[in-house]
């Protein structure tokens, strides 16, 4: 006669080399491999970063003169370093205590609201660097006038007939705003390709393990 | 970890963790990892524990959304999500338990999904409709019919292999 699973089960487990616990070494140091721990470090990892390189930054730009520069990019990276710090603190509050599917809803929201907020920012991160460089470069020091305007000058006195807008050759102005379109068009599109690259496996595991608790639940 | 909380929270409970670990596993590093990585967990979420429910319970639920939600080291040293498992021979010697049909029914679980893993596993350490419903956190109406589909479902996979 074929044994039941349930019989297969218990008189598996009666047998001494079924339960034998693994030797646990110095687990209180051991560096956590789960997954919300490895993005919590990734997380503190990458705004240690950001505030340190901001701030060499910030003096690097006074020193070369281009503390115009410095000061956009270092306000700027400031406000992401403050939304993903509050898109961290979220993260700490997730309870694995909970049942299963509140968890995994949990986790799965925090990972969409992160990459919906950061994609957002990165529509707007990557135009405003660039607006930054374009302006800290046009106000820098050149002699006693700002190198822009220095620049203008040196175009008019070639071609007269350059027509400018407050100021700004109007091809020069054309060029900078495509540019900016172009970055904001695809500065969400590169962060999203760039998590799918490194999460996109977490993403569909997460979707089919909810999924299936889902139909349980209807 | 103090020894004294492993001695006496976590090590009674030793077979739940033992038992769920081996069901998301394929090798005996894998296995080991995913234990120290449960335990660690316990110890770092005991202060969330609001006795609301038994300790036994709450064990079952960090084990259990621990292994859902960890990453596995893949024998090319790629790092991925849990995912389906290795076939029978694939599985390291070291890990198999003593009990051949165990180690069956091991691997006919470890082909199901992970959440019908879990619902079986709960099943065959006698937790109730609602205890599974309530770990899981699902209506405990469709467990019943679950658990059925996946008893079909193993017998199937078992057909055969154990007299």
């Amino acid at each position: 006669m074929e044994k039941s699973i349930e019989n297969i089960w218990k008189e598996g487990f009666l047998k001494s080399d079924a339960l034998v616990a693994p030797k646990i070494n110095s687990l209180y140091t051991r560096k956590s491999i789960h997954v919300i721990d490895k993005f919590k470090r990734m997380f503190r990892i990458n705004l240690i970063a950001i505030v340190a390189f901001s701030f060499i930054f910030l003096i690097i730009s006074y020193f070369v003169g281009i503390p115009l520069m410095g000061a956009i990019f270092f306000v700027t990276l400031m406000v992401l370093v403050v939304i993903n710090k509050r898109l961290l603190n979220g993260l700490e509050k997730i309870d694995k205590g909970v049942n299963s599917y509140e968890y995994l809803k949990a986790f799965n929201n925090w990972i969409k609201k992160q990459v919906a907020v950061n994609k957002r920012i990165s529509t707007f991160l990557y135009p405003v660097i660039f607006m930054s460089l374009i302006i800290g470069f046009w106000f820098k020091d050149a002699e006693g006038i700002p190198l822009g305007e220095r620049l203008v000058g040196k175009i008019l006195l070639t071609f007269p007939d350059t027509p400018l807008i407050l100021g700004i050759p109007l091809a020069g102005v054309v060029i900078v705003v495509l540019i900016l379109g172009i970055l904001a068009y695809f500065g969400s599109r590169i962060y999203q390709w760039d998590v799918n690259l490194i999460y996109g496996r977490v993403f569909k595991k997460l979707d089919e393990l909810l999924a299936d608790l889902e139909s349980l639940r209807s | 970890m103090s020894s004294d909380f492993y001695n006496t929270s976590i090590l009674p409970f030793k077979g739940i963790i033992i038992k769920l670990c081996r069901a998301y596993t394929n090798s005996q590093e894998d296995f080991e990892d995913y234990y120290q990585e449960v335990c660690l967990q316990i110890w770092r979420s005991k202060e969330n524990f609001r006795e609301e429910s038994e300790w036994s319970t709450w064990v079952y639920r960090i084990s259990l959304n621990v292994c859902l939600t960890l990453l596995k080291k893949k024998k090319n040293n790629n790092q991925h999500f849990v995912s389906d498992a290795l076939p029978a021979e694939e599985t390291e010697d070291n890990f198999a338990f003593s009990d051949e049909s165990l180690n069956l029914l091991y691997d006919a679980i470890r082909k199901l999904s992970e959440i019908d893993r879990a619902v079986i596993m709960l099943y065959l350490e006698q937790k109730s409709h609602q205890e599974i419903a309530d770990i899981i956190g699902t209506n405990s109406n469709n467990i019943g019919v679950r658990v059925q589909r996946i008893k079909m479902r193993l017998k199937k996979i078992l057909d055969g292999k154990i007299n």
